[in-house]
């Protein structure tokens, strides 16, 4: 009983030391974040687990950009149990003068083949669930869209040239998962209501739901491969959901925050240990003076840090649980019905990996302090502070969870790797320069020389506190650059455009449409480049989904066709980045240029043969050159363009995207315009940029979250490092005045040993960060990396600045109370 | 006698990466609880260094020590939860007050009355009025004082003093000294103190000289 009391009564204690509560907020800290993480990734896993299980709306789906041929599905159709055909594409719906763009499902009367869907009366009515799609001539519409377009159930509807019935409104599609994280709004109707001329031929995709047991769904997942390829099959059984790849590449960039998070701790964490293992040395003696075992010593002294843990883990788990629902909140928009749910698996494990972390950290300091004897009181022993075990043993340990909690071994591989060598780096630096700089003091006076004495004394304390301050600054400087590239990276998706209209998608007597309709609005057509539908389907006669390249999102976009364009010159709002582009008029069609950037995600070469289908029949061309987008000359650039001359070989129609000006009064008549053609894809720039800030908004909030973080973590390893070492300085700087030094000259003479200090780390930090830039960059985020000298520099100087600044506050608080601390001591 | 610590041609030496130092050889001397102990000598004899392999604390290079506890031969463990110290330094724990300082050791024992019984403690060396005051806000003495109560208040067997006034005035070592004496006589403990203060040693029954390695009566 009195033990406990003591226990609880020491960590109390504790708690009103300023190292005592450096430690418990770096410990909550540490934790907060991580179950945060943890808690986010779960609710989204669980989210994305339930909904393959519930809303694929069959056992197998496959989905193709052009229909199957009538022996395609027939195949299809002999080899499941039974199948429902859907198509998509998107329209735009009118209603009076109010407009929007829609994805129309169209489906058939077996749809849907599993699960319910739920429709109602009005968009707030009660749900109810029937088991078929809308009836010929209905059409069923989203709530939003319903709202927006301000019809009511019984409502007649226009879509070119067919009258739609509203017959309810639609809450939920069994089959909503492979919508993926799309929010555009949907309406559904029965394939027969529309004439097969309403939608054009463009963009339309076709699904085949089917129910199938485990071993059909092989067959036909084997059989698509071979048959359709540019067929995507997505499986109940075994599958991968649409949106976990998109997850999967944001965890990874969680996972390396995690990792450096996990090390800032630990410097923060080790400078603490350094004085709770004086402390407690000091307390074991004591104890055993009065003939208290070692062993009991010990357990105290651990339950002491047990209860830290747990205040750190109960202050962690609410604020957690608090943030967690927040993020949940915000992610709605992206995860529609994802849920805030407390996870105590994931939430348990990641408390059980920081506690094993910390206890790691602990255990140098555990050992030295079994070894506490009695008879440091009666004489004062060498201080052996086993500098080399500590580093070793933590920079182990912290690796092995790292990697166990991270679980992707190439990326945390590569971090060690990039701090192990920043850390090798500043260790030579520290004692080459220190040792020089005392050998080229030693027959010189003056303050310098005095300092690198000074600091060649206490080189063992001097180079973990370089280490520790050079690691912290590695890992600040390496997660800001890698954020600041990132948003770079995003920001360069919103290209200025010119013109207030995109043209995004139009077939050539569309066109016509549009250039009379400018013509009476006052309207001006910017630009206009054609394009056929085309989807990449194999390099070099391999498969491009052979599992073979890097995941990325180029890659995950070339799942669906893309645009092919034609052209003879470079265009104006390109440039070439690498090999030859065509001659004027060249006959010799079979050549391609791709974006440079789609080259490298791809990991193409020049010389390559890429094989291209295109309404059905495929293509061949080789890759010739590379060009980019060039701002200033319009905002239309293609992935791929081939030579004028290709054209004439494809038996597709020519679409077009481009932009127009249009003047205020002109918007109002754009209604008009889609009700002649509801397959015309225009969109206006207020809702491309209002799409493209909604999720620059997340991932900016995301990224400034974690930089508030570790910003947060390096304050506490500096706070550490100077409470750590103030009481070594305080001495120090009492006894050199003792010896009659002015105030202003010790001063100095910190100033020195800080300034160098901090210079050492920042050389270690900026070295390491190039390393991990050469080595993260490319393999993880595919970001080619090339650091802004600049900006580095500007970051390198902040640093030392902060460093001086704040040991400098330290020891003028430390020079006022130093010579009586002398004397009281 | 039940208690006591048995010294057997004990030699003790240091070895430093340039030389050997030697401090004693063939030393040997019984003490017994119930009796008090000084040892004097010169700064570098070695005094300490006895004292901490007469507690137990150091293994000396050569001979043996036995230590009996209630008639029966214990291991220096156990002679260690039956001894008290007092050093030179005071070694009070900086953030407990005077009376947690003095109730620590019964605390740790898992003493129910602790606090009741460090009153009493720091009734008997003149400090109630300091109960509350933390290490840093006495004197010297206090210091010294509350050390003597604390090292005292488990009733040990033995008890090692190494320069327990050795930081302290001439008045002020008197009344510590008393105390210390008094207290060893009134609980029948053994007390071991090693200075060199002839006052102090010579209120002991017994003192013993420490110089050039020999172990003399000292008169
Ligand atoms: N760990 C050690 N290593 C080397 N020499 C030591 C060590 N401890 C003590 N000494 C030396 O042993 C001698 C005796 O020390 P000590 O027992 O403290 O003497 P005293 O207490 O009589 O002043 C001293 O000269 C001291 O320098
Ligand atoms: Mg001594």
């Amino acid at each position: 009983m009195n033990r406990w009391r003591l226990i609880l009564e020491g960590s109390w204690r504790s708690l009103g030391e300023s190292d005592g509560r450096i430690s418990l907020a770096t410990q909550a800290a540490l934790l907060f974040f991580l179950l945060t993480l943890s808690l986010t990734s779960a609710s989204i896993q669980r989210y994305l687990a339930d909904n393959l299980d519930q809303m694929l709306g069959s056992d197998l789906v496959v989905e193709s950009h052009s229909p199957l041929t009538a022996a395609e599905e027939t195949a299809l159709r002999s080899q499941a149990q039974r199948v429902s055909v859907t198509q998509l594409s998107d329209i735009t719906l009118t209603h009076g003068d109010k407009w929007a763009r829609v994805k129309l499902k169209l489906v058939d009367d077996a749809y849907p083949l599993q699960g319910n869907l739920q429709i109602g009366d009005t968009p707030v009515a009660t749900q109810r669930a029937v088991s078929a799609g809308p009836r010929t001539g209905e059409i069923w519409l989203d709530s939003r869209l319903a709202t927006q377009l301000q019809v009511r159930v019984g409502d007649v509807l226009a879509l070119g040239g067919t009258q739609l019935r509203l017959g309810a409104i639609l809450f939920h599609e069994p089959d909503r998962i492979m919508e993926g994280h799309s929010t555009t709004m949907r309406a559904m109707a029965h394939a027969e209501s529309l004439g097969s001329a309403a939608l054009g031929g463009t963009k339309v995709r076709t699904r085949y739901l089917a129910a199938a047991d485990a071993s059909q769904q092989q067959a036909i997942e084997a059989w698509a491969g071979k048959t359709l390829p540019g067929a995507s099959v997505i499986r109940k059984d075994g599958g991968e959901h649409p949106l976990a790849s998109f997850w999967k590449r944001t965890e990874n960039f969680l996972g390396l925050a995690s990792v450096i998070l996990f090390f800032m701790g630990a410097v923060a964490l080790d400078m603490t240990n350094r004085r709770w293992l004086a402390k407690m040395r000091y307390r074991l003696a004591i104890y055993a003076s009065f003939g208290t075992r070692t062993r009991t010593g010990m357990l105290m002294a651990l339950g002491e840090w047990l209860i830290g843990f747990l205040v750190a883990a109960l202050l962690a788990a609410l604020l957690a649980a608090l943030a967690h629902a927040l993020i949940v909140a915000q992610m709605q928009v992206q995860f529609p019905g994802l849920q805030a749910a407390w996870h105590w698996q994931p939430a348990a494990r990641t408390v059980g990996l920081v506690f094993l972390l910390l206890l790691a950290l602990q255990v140098p300091s555990l050992i030295q302090l079994s070894r506490a004897s009695l008879l440091s009181l009666i004489r004062n022993p060498a201080e052996s502070s086993h500098v080399w075990q500590r580093l070793v043993w933590s920079f182990a340990a912290v690796a092995l969870l790292a990697a166990a909690y991270s679980d992707n071994w190439l990326l945390t591989g590569m971090t060690l790797a990039a701090i192990a060598s920043a850390l090798a780096l500043m260790i030579a630096l520290t004692w080459s320069l220190i040792r020089l700089g005392d050998l080229w003091g030693r027959r010189r006076a003056g303050l310098l020389p005095f300092a690198f004495f000074m600091m060649r004394r206490r080189l063992l304390a001097k180079s973990a506190q370089v280490l520790g301050l050079g690691l912290c600054g590695l890992l600040l400087l390496f997660s800001l650059m890698l954020m600041r590239d990132l948003g770079a990276t995003m920001e360069g998706y919103g290209r200025s455009h010119d013109g207030n209209l995109m043209i995004s998608e139009a077939k050539a007597e569309q066109i016509e449409g549009i250039r009379r309709w400018a013509g009476e609005t006052g309207s001006t057509v910017r630009a206009l480049r054609p394009f056929v539908p085309a989807q990449l389907v194999a390099v070099n006669g391999q498969p491009l989904f052979d599992g073979s390249r890097q995941p990325s999102d180029t890659l995950a976009t070339m799942r669906d066709p893309i645009r092919l364009s034609w052209t003879n010159e470079l265009p104006l709002s390109n440039s070439l980045t690498g090999g030859r582009w065509w001659p004027d008029a060249t006959e010799d069609w079979q050549q391609i240029s791709a974006e440079s950037e789609v080259m490298t995600d791809l990991g193409l070469n020049y010389g390559d043969r890429l094989t291209y289908q295109i309404n059905g029949k495929p293509y061949e061309f080789r890759l010739v050159a590379s060009h980019a987008y060039k701002p200033g000359n319009g905002s239309i650039t293609f992935w791929f363009q081939v030579p004028q001359s290709a054209r004439a070989q494809f038996d597709a129609g020519t679409l077009y995207m481009g932009s127009m000006e249009l003047p205020a009064p002109a918007w109002d008549g754009l209604a008009a315009l889609w009700q002649q053609y509801p397959t015309l894809s225009l969109v206006p720039l207020k809702e491309l940029t209002e799409r493209f800030d909604r999720t620059l908004d997340i991932v900016t909030r995301l990224t400034g979250g974690y930089a508030a973080m570790i910003l947060l973590l390096a304050l506490f390893v500096l706070a550490a490092s100077v409470s750590g070492f103030s009481a070594d300085d305080r001495q120090k700087n009492g006894l050199l005045m003792s010896m009659g030094l002015r105030n202003s000259d010790c001063l100095r003479l910190n100033f020195y040993e800080w300034g160098a200090t901090a210079l050492i780390a920042a050389c270690g930090a900026v070295a390491g960060t190039w390393i991990a830039g050469a080595l993260i960059y490319q393999a993880q985020f595919r970001l080619t990396y090339n650091p802004d000298p600049l900006w580095v520099a500007g970051v390198v100087v902040a640093m030392v600045a902060a460093v001086c600044l704040v040991g400098y506050l330290a020891c003028r608080r430390s020079l006022k109370v130093s010579v009586r601390d002398l004397l009281t001591t | 006698m039940q208690n006591m610590i048995e010294l057997q041609a004990i030699s003790h030496h240091f070895d430093t990466a340039s030389e050997r130092i030697e401090l004693f050889h063939g030393l040997s001397c019984t003490i017994r609880a119930g009796e008090t102990l000084a040892i004097v000598g010169p700064s570098g004899a070695g005094k300490s260094s006895l004292l901490s392999i007469a507690a137990g604390l150091e293994v000396p290079s050569g001979g043996t020590v036995r230590f009996i506890i209630d008639g029966a031969e214990v291991d220096a463990l156990t002679m260690r939860a039956n001894s008290g110290f007092i050093f030179q330094q005071f070694h009070l724990m900086p953030e407990l007050d005077a009376i947690g300082n003095l109730a620590l050791p019964l605390r740790l024992k898992g003493n129910r009355d602790a606090f009741d019984i460090a009153a009493r403690w720091l009734d008997k060396v003149g400090l109630r009025d300091r109960a509350r005051h933390r290490p840093h806000q006495l004197s010297g003495g206090e210091q010294q004082r509350i050390a003597v109560a604390r090292a005292f208040v488990t009733a040990p067997r033995f008890i090692f003093a190494d320069e327990p006034t050795g930081n302290l005035d001439i008045h002020t070592s008197d009344s510590v000294a008393g105390l210390m004496f008094d207290c060893a006589r009134e609980t029948g403990c053994g007390l071991v103190i090693v200075t060199h203060s002839e006052a102090l040693a010579a209120r002991a029954d017994t003192s013993l000289l420490l110089a050039a390695g020999k172990l003399e009566l000292a008169e």
